[in-house]
């Protein structure tokens, strides 16, 4: 369905000088400077995958997203839609497709919600009945009734982000591109979008691809995780099997009358050298000590903090999915 | 021919829309009018009294002087109606990475940029423009023929075409340069020479207005031909070859330039 091979996009950077007399000079003789930000990313995505694509700020998520959606031309390599480049044939390329940047609109900012899905019906040849039948699936998944007839200036945050992604599904795309949708939403609108989304994929089998920094998005809805960072692939698969191949990280929970567990405990002998990953936070008797199990195993850990310290209230847990990628952003995921 | 039909079509939905915003706001489309009005009557006296000043201009009468700017304002206010967007092209629309949403849209993204706005100040020039035409013409001793209505017909929208070619090159700059407003403006305000007879300036201006950026084509040289039936093949052939010409060219920078185009981040 989606297919991406060798992926790769550089932008020239006029390179200057701080202050007047460096944009004097920048202006005359500019110095430039070639930056890649996408390099050599591949991967494929079948029909009705939900795919999560992740990278910390700065990784290439956003070029990448722009390269498929037509906004960007790749310097090399291909991305094609059912075997449709859009840098051959954008117009007929962006039918397939459904785009909503979440800092963005595409809405008539001036104008009641309603006009922008007639002036989008016209753009994109959707028939009068079919055009109804849209509508009023659209209506039922999204809940616009409320608010179509208002002024697009005057939604609040989550309406518009909803009537975005009505605007952008009007004409039936086979593709759905979701940059950050939940940015700046509350928790229960969050939920809504995303069982709108979740059911549309299931409805119509939309092919989606989401961009988020809420990892709560990603394991609500999609199984499977692309991660770049650096421009680069650091991770296709599972959730689950990113978990297991990115440091068996889980949490200690306890409760203690110790005033200061992380001296009393001293984790880092039991570590030795290797403390990645190891942290431990106090908050008067309770404790979260989170750790990587591929150093210490659990039974040790356990046996370990009991004999150090009186603990009440003990329990380990795994460690969410936001858990490890924080550790892996950290780090540097390319290492 | 269906995509001309289609493409008309969409103008006109873009139009409807871009009036049902302009009532949206009554207060400000009222006071909009007015103060329309109050500078299209400052224009007109401004040029009467320039005008009963100056008699004569290099061998040319009053009357013939203000056919000239006034057949100059009939492209220009045809093209700031309808094409005016292009000017937010080399503002804005690039450089804060708003095009994003032309680019995924199933229509070409030129037509979009130009029929998405309206400019009704443009008005303006189109009524003070049709307004001295009229006024003049009667006065002048000009010979008709069905064939100098028909190129004087075909030279407006040629016209137009230089106007907006020419600012469809220079907004295109903005897709390297991320923004371009100076560059448009520097080159559009040579139209300003276009609206006296050419022959007032020396050779230099001369040259670069009617092969340049030549808004001399616009007006003065149309003008040669409708009122002293000089040379069609040059004075109207030439307006519509560079009205062709510099809208092909702006296409084709327009088109590389969307490849270029590096959006802004997220």
């Amino acid at each position: 369905m989606i297919d991406v091979k060798n992926l790769r996009k550089e932008f020239k950077k006029t390179i200057k000088e701080p202050g007047l007399k460096g944009s004097f000079k920048s202006l005359f003789k500019p110095q430039t400077k070639r930056v890649v930000a996408v390099d050599d990313i591949s991967f494929e995505v079948p029909k009705g995958e939900i795919l999560g694509f992740i990278g910390p700020n700065g990784a290439g998520k956003s070029t990448v997203i722009k390269m498929l959606t037509g906004i960007l031309t790749p310097t090399s390599g291909k991305c094609e839609i059912n075997g449709k480049n859009p840098t051959e044939n954008r117009k007929s390329y962006v039918r397939e497709i459904g785009v909503v940047f979440g800092q963005r609109t595409q809405l008539w900012w001036d104008l009641p919600l309603r006009e922008t899905y007639s002036v989008l019906k016209e753009i994109y040849e959707v028939p009068d009945d079919r055009f109804k039948s849209r509508m009023s699936f659209l209506n039922e998944v999204l809940e616009l009734d409320d608010f179509i007839t208002s002024p697009v200036r005057t939604l609040s945050l989550g309406q518009r982000m909803r009537a975005d992604i009505a605007a952008s599904l009007l004409h039936s795309p086979k593709v759905l591109f979701l940059d950050e949708p939940t940015i700046g939403l509350d928790v229960v609108v969050k939920e809504n979008i995303r069982n709108a989304i979740e059911h549309i994929n299931k409805q119509e089998k939309t092919t989606v691809i989401l961009t988020t920094h809420d990892l709560a998005d990603i394991e609500a809805l999609s199984n499977r995780i692309v991660m770049i960072d650096k421009g680069r692939n650091v991770f296709d698969g599972t959730v689950s099997e990113l978990k297991t191949k990115y440091g068996q990280i889980r949490e200690l929970h306890f409760e203690t009358e110790e005033r200061n567990a992380a001296q009393a405990l001293c984790y880092e002998k039991l570590f030795g050298g290797n403390i990645g990953g190891l942290t431990l936070e106090q908050e008067g008797k309770a404790v979260k000590a989170r750790f990587d199990s591929s150093v210490v195993p659990v039974s040790e850990m356990l046996a370990y903090t009991l004999s150090r310290i009186n603990v009440t209230d003990i329990s380990v847990r795994d460690a969410d999915i936001e858990e490890i990628i924080r550790r892996l952003y950290q780090q540097g995921v390319s290492e | 021919m269906k995509q001309i039909k289609r493409a008309f079509k969409i103008h006109r939905i873009f139009v409807v829309q871009e009036l049902k915003r302009m009532m949206e706001y009554k207060g400000d489309f009222i006071v909009g009018i007015i103060g329309f009005l109050l500078a299209q009557i400052s224009n007109l006296l401004f040029l009467w009294i320039i005008f009963t000043k100056v008699p004569s201009l290099m061998g040319w009468s009053l009357n013939e002087v203000v056919f000239i700017y006034g057949f100059s304002l009939v492209p220009k206010g045809i093209d700031h109606l309808f094409f005016d967007n292009l000017w937010a092209v080399g503002h804005y629309i690039v450089r804060k990475g708003d095009f994003d949403r032309y680019l995924t849209r199933p229509i070409n993204t030129l037509f979009h940029v130009m029929a998405e706005k309206l400019q009704i100040d443009a008005f303006g020039e189109l009524l003070t423009g049709v307004a001295l035409i009229i006024v003049t013409l009667p006065q002048l001793s000009v010979e008709w023929s069905v064939l100098k209505v028909i190129l004087a017909l075909i030279s407006v929208p040629f016209a137009t075409l230089i106007y907006t070619g020419i600012k469809t090159c220079t907004a295109s700059v903005a897709f390297w340069s991320k923004r371009s407003g100076s560059i448009i403006y520097m080159f559009y305000m040579t139209n300003e020479f276009a609206k006296y007879p050419a022959t007032i300036y020396n050779t230099v201006v001369r040259n670069i207005i009617t092969y340049v950026i030549p808004f001399a084509l616009t007006s003065y040289f149309p003008a040669l031909y409708i009122l002293k039936g000089e040379n069609p093949l040059f004075n109207i052939g030439m307006t519509v070859l560079a009205g062709s010409a510099l809208m092909a060219l702006g296409a084709v920078i327009w088109h590389f330039g969307t490849r270029a185009y590096e959006s802004a981040g997220s």
